[in-house]
């Protein structure tokens, strides 16, 4: 008995060795750095033509540790213009000292209503972050009717709208360029760099300093175990290991009666997901798709995340007051009964990744190592929607309002959820408020790491996982508090 | 074995009772909510030792099922606490766990797993439960297909395939037709006489005196005595008469 304690001691140590390392193998560089890019203002007007002498100069903050590419957006006049174009970047307004990067390009090269990228390469600029840095542009031989131009602008479109954005002044030739209402423009510039997070720097240290920890309190809790004192990691065990027999029927149960006097049965678990996708994929499609690369992928990945949420949340709503008679009856601990509704929904969400799997391969969508982390996203997702199921089911023992509410709740959620619209469409100063939203961070991860094929940033990991545990701790405090209380409600 | 020291169960019953978030606000600007407090039982007592049989007697709404409630865990009581050991098995109301939609072998194991069986112990009864239901064929339809009296007999098999260390009955359990009512008695009978600690509902004061060592007598949440079973029937029996 005592050996079995400590041979499942080192199996978790060991667990957590091998996870750790495979999960450097596959997220180790996103966690090192992540390239981003902004998006550039609107283009409102063109500067007019380009020519010989003119200089430019545009002003601009970097947000990114290192600035690896700038593009700015120029119009060719739909010709070919046979100019050479002078690009530098320094890091004061008056050409003191050397510039941090310069560049010469021939204007031939240059396509008309494009973004043009200068990448920097190994001149990438470093500590870049947070500092303003001076864009100077200039023409060596334009004439009219032999030059580009440039794009300028001072909004950003948010779905329908136009949004005006503060923007450092654009100066021509030391004149500052002010649109119709004497507001400051600036070109439309896509910068492109590297932020370096310091989870993968130490990743090591904080591998050895959590395997540390972990060997510590496993051996705490073997130490409780042989003093026979209680432990919270102890207790869970122990009762995971006295009602999980009780869960396996519960969640069967739930599971047969389900599909039980229906033809098809189990393959509705996988047709259900895909004849939403179908019926979204024709209507949205139309509207959307030009924004979104793998639509197909795209959409069905918010509809099963959140075909998943709705449905363990809704089960659980009624976990408690659905099982009245037994908990009159019988004694179980109550957090089995939401538990086992949110497992049996977990197995449905398990099904319909096969659907989805399918849809990966049709679209011809990269499959790499970073479809491991998916389980990862899935548990997050489970937490979450447990965590809600607790908190909508002791609401119903004393409110039966809650099951109206939460049903226009909900609606709202999935609506505030980007399942068939592209992020884009959020107006951007409300954005940091959008992404407040749990299914937003767990169905972004999940889509990164199917679409893009690569592992997100560190802010993704800690974004799912926060919201994640907030709700899960706040569900099992209310429940816990609660729990008592039901059988007289119920 | 079971030491119940002072238990106290009080309800808090509003006048009307709130079942929404509107009347709930109604009731609180209106500061209407006013609660009476209702004691099913007032400060309970006993013990009880290994192995006895022990009767609880009362009139209807003495707090009996309460107690029992209090007893298996069900209901936290307000005060009070109460320590055992062993697992205890309620036979309260049978086949409340049942799901119609599953078969009759399905529910064995639901059942059985809410009642806090063993997956192995299931497995290992598993034949003897349906013997003893004799539902022959019909244990592999579902029960939503089976007269009541069938659900009661597989209830019972299931219920009464137990080796629990305290049992507590709401009532001797006697279903089915004559026969089977036969079979059950005697099953619980046997249940009963293994040296379990059992605990007595009943409101049949002739099965109380044939079966309890001691009986606990309550009366509107209060235990008005506990003792030997003839001298306390015989009080009950005599308080009733004067009322």
């Amino acid at each position: 008995m005592k050996n079995k304690a400590i041979r499942v001691g080192i199996y978790v140590l060991i667990a957590y060795l091998i996870l750790g390392l495979l999960f450097h193998f596959i997220a180790g560089d996103s966690l090192r750095a992540t390239a981003d890019t902004t998006s550039p203002v609107s283009p409102k007007a063109v500067l007019g033509e380009f020519v010989e002498k003119d200089t430019i100069k545009q002003p601009f903050v970097c947000e990114y540790d290192s600035l690896t590419s700038i593009g700015v957006l120029i119009g060719t006049n739909a010709r070919k213009n046979s100019d050479t174009i002078h690009l530098s970047i320094w890091d004061n307004p008056n050409r003191e000292g050397e510039p941090l990067y310069q560049s010469s390009v021939n204007a031939e090269s240059m396509k008309d209503n494009t973004t043009y990228v200068w990448e920097l390469g190994d001149k990438a600029i470093q500590n870049a972050a947070g500092k303003t840095f001076y864009l100077e542009l200039e023409s060596e031989n334009g004439r009219k009717g032999n030059s580009i131009s440039l794009y300028y602008g001072n909004t950003i479109n948010a779905g329908r709208f136009s949004v005006a954005v503060d923007v450092f002044p654009l100066e021509v030739n030391g004149e500052p360029r002010l649109d119709d209402d004497d507001n400051p423009c600036s070109l439309c510039l896509t910068l492109g760099g590297i932020d370096y997070h310091w989870v993968g720097t130490y990743y090591w240290y904080l591998y050895g300093g959590g395997a540390l920890l972990l060997a510590l309190y496993i051996l705490y809790v073997l130490h409780c175990k042989k003093h026979e004192k209680k432990c919270v990691a102890l207790s869970l065990i122990n009762s995971m290991l006295k009602y999980r027999f009780l869960m396996k029927q519960l969640v069967a149960r739930d599971f047969k009666t389900k599909y039980k006097r229906s033809v098809l049965g189990v393959l509705w678990s996988f047709l259900n997901p895909l004849l939403t996708m179908s019926i979204q994929f024709v209507i949205f499609s139309t509207l959307f798709k030009s924004d979104i690369d793998n639509f197909v992928v795209y959409l069905l990945t918010g509809i099963i995340c959140f075909n998943f949420f709705s449905e363990a949340a809704n089960m659980c709503l009624m976990s408690i007051i659905g099982n009245a008679t037994l908990i009159n009856k019988v004694y179980v601990p109550k957090y089995i009964y939401p538990l086992s509704r949110s497992l049996s929904s977990g197995i449905n969400l398990l099904l319909s990744l096969i659907p989805l799997l399918l849809m990966l391969l049709i679209t011809k969508t990269p499959i790499t190592p970073a479809i491991l982390l998916l389980p990862f996203a899935l548990i997050m997702l489970f937490l979450f929607s447990y965590g809600v199921g607790l908190i909508l089911a002791t609401m119903m023992v004393f409110f039966r309002d809650t099951q109206f509410l939460w049903n226009i709740f909900s609606m709202l959620l999935m609506y505030l959820t980007p399942i068939f619209y592209p992020e884009t469409i959020i107006p951007t100063q409300f954005l940091w408020l959008y992404r407040l939203n749990p299914m937003y961070q767990i169905i972004t991860f999940v889509r990164t790491i199917l679409i893009e094929g690569i592992s997100p940033g560190p802010a993704a990991y800690l974004g799912c996982i926060l919201v994640a545990v907030i709700p899960l701790l706040i569900g099992l405090l209310i429940f816990k508090k609660n729990e008592d209380k039901f059988v007289l409600n119920i | 074995m079971i030491k119940a020291e002072n238990i106290t169960v009080c309800y808090r019953m509003s006048h009307d009772r709130i079942r929404s978030i509107k009347e709930y606000l109604v009731a609180l600007v209106k500061g209407k909510i006013k609660y009476e407090e209702f004691y099913a039982l007032n400060d309970v007592s006993f013990e009880i030792k290994k192995g006895e049989v022990i009767g609880i007697i009362g009139n209807n709404g003495a707090g009996k099922s309460t107690l029992l409630k209090v007893i298996s865990g069900i209901l936290r009581p307000t005060k009070g606490t109460v320590s055992l050991q062993g697992n205890v098995v309620p036979m309260l109301e049978l086949g409340s766990g049942f799901d119609y939609d599953l078969t009759g072998r399905e529910n064995v194991f639901l059942n059985g797993a809410i009642l806090g069986y063993s997956e192995e112990y299931l497995k290992e009864k598993y034949d003897e439960i349906v013997a003893f239901s004799e539902l022959g064929d019909f244990i592999e339809s579902p029960v939503r297909n089976y007269s009541s009296g069938m659900v009661m007999r597989l209830a019972f098999s299931i219920a009464s395939m137990v080796n629990p260390d305290i049992l507590i009955v709401d009532e001797i359990l006697a279903v089915g037709d004559m026969e089977f009512q036969e079979k059950s008695y005697a099953r619980m009978m046997e249940l009963m006489s293994h040296g379990t600690t059992v605990l007595l509902v009943s409101h049949n004061l002739d099965q109380v005196r044939d079966r309890c060592d001691r009986v606990i007598w309550l009366e509107h949440g209060n235990v008005v005595a506990i003792g030997e079973t003839q001298e306390i029937c015989d009080r009950y029996v005599e308080s009733m008469r004067k009322t």
